[in-house]
């Protein structure tokens, strides 16, 4: 039997009477490498955001680790210093420099020595070639470098799952490829990813599972030859090719 | 007598400083004597002078007496007094003249020397200083009293002329007054920036259904209170603040300590509501990017949410400043001396209210000004370097 690090079970969301997320289910084994695709409204960052509460899910359960997050929530600060998340927007801190946007939560959250933080910031900047934009302001980077330096915060805690919210969708196409291309990086070290993202050819090298949802639910899943060549569904047809459309 | 073994040098200048004014001629009068003796000093007490103006005597109680010119008495009792005077401004007549002068027991004829004023100092030449020595014989003994005085210019009919005779004749007294006007605007909009900190904090308090009921409701009561505060000291105007605080509750015994207070509580509800436009202006994603790094509210808003809106507050925060410093002209209603209610004392010595509210228009400007593109400066600079993390030590 396999093991599950990450549970969403029957997951339900509404906004006020808008049901988002209609009961979801989604088991994730360690290292596994998970995309989530499907047409805009479908509800795919209310599920990521429902993960790491920062939505609070309506019903159901999310289990880290065999701890039920919905009923200990007032330990949300172990399940996010776990789960990290990404975010389309890169949401950097604009009064901090590059590396301080790294150190700052290991400091104040986790009240780790900072020099050390430090240096372990300069590791994952490295990682994500940021190291030479260490004492940068944050204004001053592209869109591109900015979600690197994202990515290199989110790995300051030591997650063992990042969420991607649709990671490249604001960046401008040329720097598309050097997010991406960390990301595939980052999954070679075995941490286990959940990619919301439109980057269909992507999704398709780089993940273990493609999750297709559809108003609210997960309408097929499973391997991205299964997706991408074979689909079942007709809706899954239907939405790749109008993606595969688009992108031409 | 004891008191001849020490050489003693009695100086009243202040205690005998008489501004003698009329229309447009001024002179002060100040008064030293060098004496070793308790008698002679009682005399000299009873030395009285006497304004032309309905012949009044002055004493160090009727300060400020209306006159032109002045008598110097050509004795007290039976003593005989000569003067001398060496002024190219005033002359001493020879010729005593006998003036009635009231007194408690009804007119009584006084034999005095008249003293004349020749010519006035213009503004430019300022106060013409002069020395009046009386030389007279008491109990034996020689004394000579000297009476320093002043004459001072007058303030030319027009408005240019009087202006200028304001602004520099004054300038003492409006340089005290923009002096209290900058302190009170500057440390009160201090003072209100850091209340202000904590009425933010009040209202933008998070209420999460997690806690407990209790805390709910004090979080809640809280946030109503900075709220009522917001309200109440925006929507009265800072003048019926500052009655209500002097006046009415009376709790101060010093007007300034008063006036501070007012003025930080008022500005505190401002810069409250600037700083909150500021927290609201950071776009909500930074704030989720920290919740989702474990990060809880306190340390989300101390370190990212705060430091930002903060900062983008800063030239509405410093435009209170400036606001203040017109602003607390109303201060003048309990009698602080800023420069509004200096300029009030101004215009009222020589009845010109035009030049002395023009003078002090000008002074306003030029604080409001200058205090403005210093700001501007301090802005620029201020977006340049990046603050490191503070230790958290
Ligand atoms: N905070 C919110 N309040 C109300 N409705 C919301 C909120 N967030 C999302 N929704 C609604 O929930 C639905 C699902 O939104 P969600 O953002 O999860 O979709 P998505 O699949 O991520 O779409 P996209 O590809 O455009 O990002 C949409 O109809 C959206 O309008
Ligand atoms: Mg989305």
């Amino acid at each position: 039997m396999k093991e599950y690090i990450l549970q969403v079970n029957n997951l339900h969301k509404y906004f006020s009477d808008q049901e988002v997320l209609k009961g979801i289910h989604l088991d994730v084994t360690k290292g596994e490498i998970i995309s989530i695709i499907g047409s805009s409204g479908s509800g795919k960052s209310t599920l990521l955001r429902c993960i790491n509460f920062l939505e609070q899910p309506t019903q159901g359960d999310i289990i880290y680790r065999g701890v039920n997050y919905v009923e200990h929530q007032n330990d949300l600060i172990h399940l996010r210093k776990n789960v990290a998340m990404v975010f389309q927007s890169f949401n950097l801190f604009n009064n901090l420099s590059v590396i301080d946007n790294l150190t700052i939560a290991p400091v104040k959250v986790l009240h780790k020595d900072k020099t050390t933080s430090r240096e372990k910031a300069l590791e994952m900047l490295d990682l994500v070639g940021m190291r030479e934009f260490a004492h940068k302001n944050t204004k001053l980077l592209s869109g591109g470098q900015k979600q690197r330096v994202a990515i290199a915060r989110s790995l300051m805690m030591d997650p063992e799952i990042i969420l991607f919210d649709e990671p490249t969708s604001a960046l401008d196409p040329e720097m598309v490829g050097e997010v991406l291309d960390v990301m595939k990086n980052l999954a070679e070290t075995g941490i286990t990813m959940l990619i919301v993202t439109h980057e269909m050819q992507f999704a398709r090298e780089i993940s273990d599972r493609v999750i297709f949802m559809h108003e609210g639910i997960v309408h097929e899943e499973g391997s991205p030859e299964d997706i991408f060549i074979n689909p079942k569904e007709t809706r899954t047809r239907d939405f790749l090719k109008r993606v595969i459309k688009e992108k031409d | 007598m004891m008191n001849k073994l020490v050489k003693t040098i009695l100086t009243f200048v202040v205690a005998f400083a008489i501004i003698l004014t009329i229309g447009q001629n001024e002179t002060v009068l100040a008064s030293t004597i060098e004496t070793d003796s308790t008698e002679i000093l009682d005399a000299y007490d009873n030395i009285r002078f006497y304004s032309s103006y309905n012949y009044q005597t002055l004493t160090e109680d009727r300060l400020n007496q209306l006159i032109v010119d002045f008598y110097v008495p050509a004795s007290y009792g039976d003593v005989t007094i000569t003067w001398e005077l060496d002024s190219t401004y005033l002359s001493l007549s020879n010729h005593s003249e006998i003036i009635s002068v009231q007194s408690t027991t009804g007119l009584v004829d006084i034999e005095v020397y008249p003293v004349t004023i020749l010519q006035v100092p213009s503004i430019l030449h300022g106060d013409e200083t002069f020395e009046l020595v009386g030389h007279f014989t008491y109990l034996d003994e020689s004394a000579t009293t000297s009476y320093f005085g002043t004459l001072v210019p007058v303030i030319p009919d027009t408005f240019y002329g009087g202006v200028l005779y304001t602004f520099i004749r004054y300038i003492k007294l409006f340089l005290e007054g923009a002096a209290l006007t900058l302190g009170i605007s500057l440390v009160g909009t201090v003072i209100g920036f850091f209340l202000a900190l904590l009425i933010v904090s009040g209202k933008t308090l998070t209420i999460s259904d997690s806690e407990s009921k209790s805390v709910r409701i004090i979080k809640q009561i809280i946030q109503k209170l900075a709220s009522f505060y917001i309200v109440l000291f925006r929507g009265t105007p800072m003048i019926v603040q500052a009655s209500f605080f002097w006046y009415g509750l009376g709790l101060f015994g010093d007007a300034l300590a008063c006036g501070l207070f007012v003025v930080s509580l008022n500005t505190a509800a401002y810069i409250a509501e600037i700083i909150r436009g500021g927290i609201n202006s950071i776009d909500h994603g930074q704030t989720e990017a920290a919740k989702s790094l474990g990060m809880n509210k306190f340390q989300t808003m101390r370190y990212v949410i705060f430091p930002q809106a903060i900062k983008n507050s800063m030239p509405a925060i410093g435009n209170e400043f400036v606001i203040n410093i017109k602003d607390t002209a109303v201060l003048s209603v309990i009698g602080i001396f800023e420069l509004f209610n200096q300029t009030r004392k101004i215009a009222g010595m020589h009845y010109r209210q035009l030049e002395a509210y023009f003078v002090v228009a000008i002074i306003y400007l030029f604080l409001t000004y200058t205090v403005t593109s210093i700001l501007k400066q301090v802005e620029k600079r201020m977006d340049l370097p990046l603050k490191e993390l503070p230790s958290s030590n």
